[in-house]
């Protein structure tokens, strides 16, 4: 089969999938990360800073192994690019840390409490002049010389890497008759406040001595994580954006702080990228058990659910039919169990839950370099045999 | 959810931040023993974890209750020193190298303190050296570790490896995101925790029955 063929084949199991539909085979999508520079034999620091090197680990796992998509590569963003800037909150190979360690996310109350009406009456004006001088050095005192020096070398480097991606969707498309699974990026409003603006400590804190200016940040971001998604995913309707969830996982919050703080704007997001045709990807970490009868609030095929340490039965009762399905083989059985543990989950998982369509088998969180190929290799084995409708 | 008598256990437990402050200072003002305060807060903190236990409180209420414990010791500590403080046994634990997650180990240092546990808390991205150097130094029966990422599991079972080896008869609980019996078995660890208030479970199950002695769970 050509690789066109071979694109346009795989690229309808896929997306036959995620409109609920029943393919020819279930579709094989696995968040492989850092995984596919250990398998490649690179370096973290080379995956990190070398744009080629991070290329080549997927060009690496394409060759061996038969998915149906692939997620992009092992690195979620260019180290340089961030050097460029002088970027504080983050950690990387090669310079703060040992060269095969992973990034770090460096988490802290960038946003002060006093922020709050600053971001709330202008979020951009606040972004560019207080959040992004802290926490970049090349960008400490904004109309110098050498902040503007860092907005041209951050913009080239954006560029710069942007560019590479766009390329490499392409070459595997080409070379390997392979689609990519998502197509942009956006957060639930509380993750975006709560992640990298006021810190856990922060947001939690805040949920009971100022809620009201937690609900109107949250409500200002709305409109610009919708945004965000369809910018980060240059227009596109025909692939999912990829929403990482955190602070809404159980047992974060209460159940009326879940209610109340978390839900509303993400529904809202989630509801807006929708209205243009855009599905989300709930790439629900964790456990999100208690919320699923929420969840399926949702308009029917709004999203696609990924199960983590959902009860994948229960996710099944109440979004199945509505919604496609995706997980959920163990990280720890692909780390540590054998290639027949593996396989056994993979028939009893397709068995349970994929009979009717609209599933997708994935693992359930997002690998590292712990993963055995054995037990990747056996995972989709498995899938091809116990997967074909 | 139980009610407490003392009005600074029960603002502990009701998270109220100013109140608790309040009554500290207006405690050490009349002359109350510093320890008797901290006897107090305990309670309060005890309450909390029972009620996180019971699915009353999330984490978003712990979080809360470990930064009004903050703030009230930063009140007290200065009024501590020299003053022999009680405590059912030391614990040491740590995130282990190459991991900086801590939220969950700070949960559990802030439950296993309001248990009563003397806990010596190295902090994240921590080496065996350091886990050995506190170990023997605190002569502490046990020890936890915290790893969420999994890629970091393989060096937590080389610290484990180097505690033995460094002939400590220590036992060894770990907790994260990801750790399950798969985990611990394949890193040799004693017992493994999913939440906060299973690992003090477990610190009670060994400091009262077998102390100091490391067996499987």
């Amino acid at each position: 089969m050509g690789k066109e063929e071979l694109f346009q084949e795989r690229f309808n199991r896929y997306t036959t999938a995620l409109k609920g539909g029943k393919p020819d085979k279930v579709p094989i999508r696995l968040q492989l990360s850092e995984f596919m520079a250990a398998y490649a034999g690179i370096t973290l620091q080379d995956i990190y800073y070398d744009l080629d090197k991070n290329i080549a680990a997927v060009d690496k796992i394409l060759a061996d192994f038969d998915m149906d998509v692939i997620g992009g590569t092992p690195s979620l963003w260019w180290a340089g690019q961030h050097d460029a800037v002088g970027a504080k909150y983050l950690k990387f190979a090669g310079r703060e840390l040992e060269e095969n360690r992973q990034f770090q996310y460096v988490e802290d109350e960038y946003m002060l409490a006093d922020d709050y009406d600053a971001f709330i009456a202008d979020p951009t004006k606040w972004i560019l002049e207080s959040y992004l001088p802290r926490i970049h050095e090349e960008f400490a005192e904004p109309g110098s010389y050498r902040a503007n020096l860092a907005l041209i070398k951050g913009t080239a480097a954006m560029m710069m890497s942007t560019g590479a991606s766009q390329q490499a969707g392409a070459h595997w498309a080409k070379d390997f008759g392979m689609p990519l699974s998502i197509a942009g990026f956006s957060k639930a409003p509380f993750d975006t406040l709560g992640d990298t603006l006021r810190g856990l400590k922060g947001i939690m804190m805040d949920l009971r001595k100022r809620p009201d200016k937690v609900l109107a940040a949250t409500e200002v971001l709305v409109a610009h994580n919708i945004f965000y998604g369809m910018a980060t995913s240059g227009g596109d309707t025909s692939l999912p954006a990829f929403m990482p969830l955190h602070r809404g996982s159980y047992p974060f919050l209460n159940p009326k702080q879940w209610d109340t703080f978390y839900w509303p704007s993400l529904k809202a997001v989630i509801e807006g990228m929708w209205k243009l045709g855009k599905q989300t990807l709930f790439y629900a970490e964790g456990n999100w058990t208690p919320y699923l009868e929420k969840i399926a609030e949702l308009p029917d095929h709004s999203i696609v659910f990924h199960v983590d340490q959902t009860d994948m039965a229960k996710a099944k009762a109440v979004l199945g039919g509505r919604f496609c399905l995706s997980g959920n083989v163990p990280n720890t059985l692909l780390a540590y169990g054998k290639p027949g543990e593996v396989k056994e989950y993979v028939k009893r998982l397709l068995n349970d839950y994929a009979a009717d369509g609209a599933f997708i088998i994935d693992s359930a969180g997002v690998m590292q370099a712990d993963v055995k190929a054995e037990n990747i290799a056996a995972l989709i084995e498995a899938a091809r045999e116990f997967g074909t409708y | 959810m139980a009610t407490l008598i003392d009005e600074l256990a029960s603002a502990i437990a009701e998270l109220e931040d100013e109140k608790v402050l309040e009554l500290v200072t207006t405690r050490l003002d009349s002359g109350i023993a510093p320890l008797a305060i901290v006897d107090n807060l305990q309670q309060g903190m005890t309450e909390v974890g029972m009620r996180f236990e019971s699915g009353d409180y999330f984490l978003s209420e712990l979080v809360m209750c470990g930064e009004i414990m903050k703030d009230a010791m930063a009140v007290l500590e200065p009024h501590l020193a020299g003053a022999d403080q009680q405590h059912r046994g030391s614990i040491v634990i740590g995130t282990v190298k190459g991991d900086v997650h801590d939220l969950g180990k700070n949960i559990v240092v802030m439950l296993l303190k309001g248990a009563g546990y003397n806990v010596i808390d190295l902090g994240i991205d921590v080496p065996a050296e350091k886990f050995i150097e506190a170990l023997k130094e605190s002569q502490a029966p046990l020890v936890g570790m915290s790893v969420l990422l999994t890629a970091c599991q393989e060096g937590m079972k080389e610290i484990i490896e180097e505690i033995r080896a460094a002939g400590l008869k220590v036992a060894v609980i770990i907790g994260g995101n990801y750790v399950d019996e798969a985990v611990k078995n394949y890193v040799k660890a004693d017992y493994f925790a999913h939440n906060a208030s299973d690992a003090v479970k477990i610190a009670d199950e060994i400091f009262t029955t077998a102390r100091g002695s490391a067996h499987s769970a």
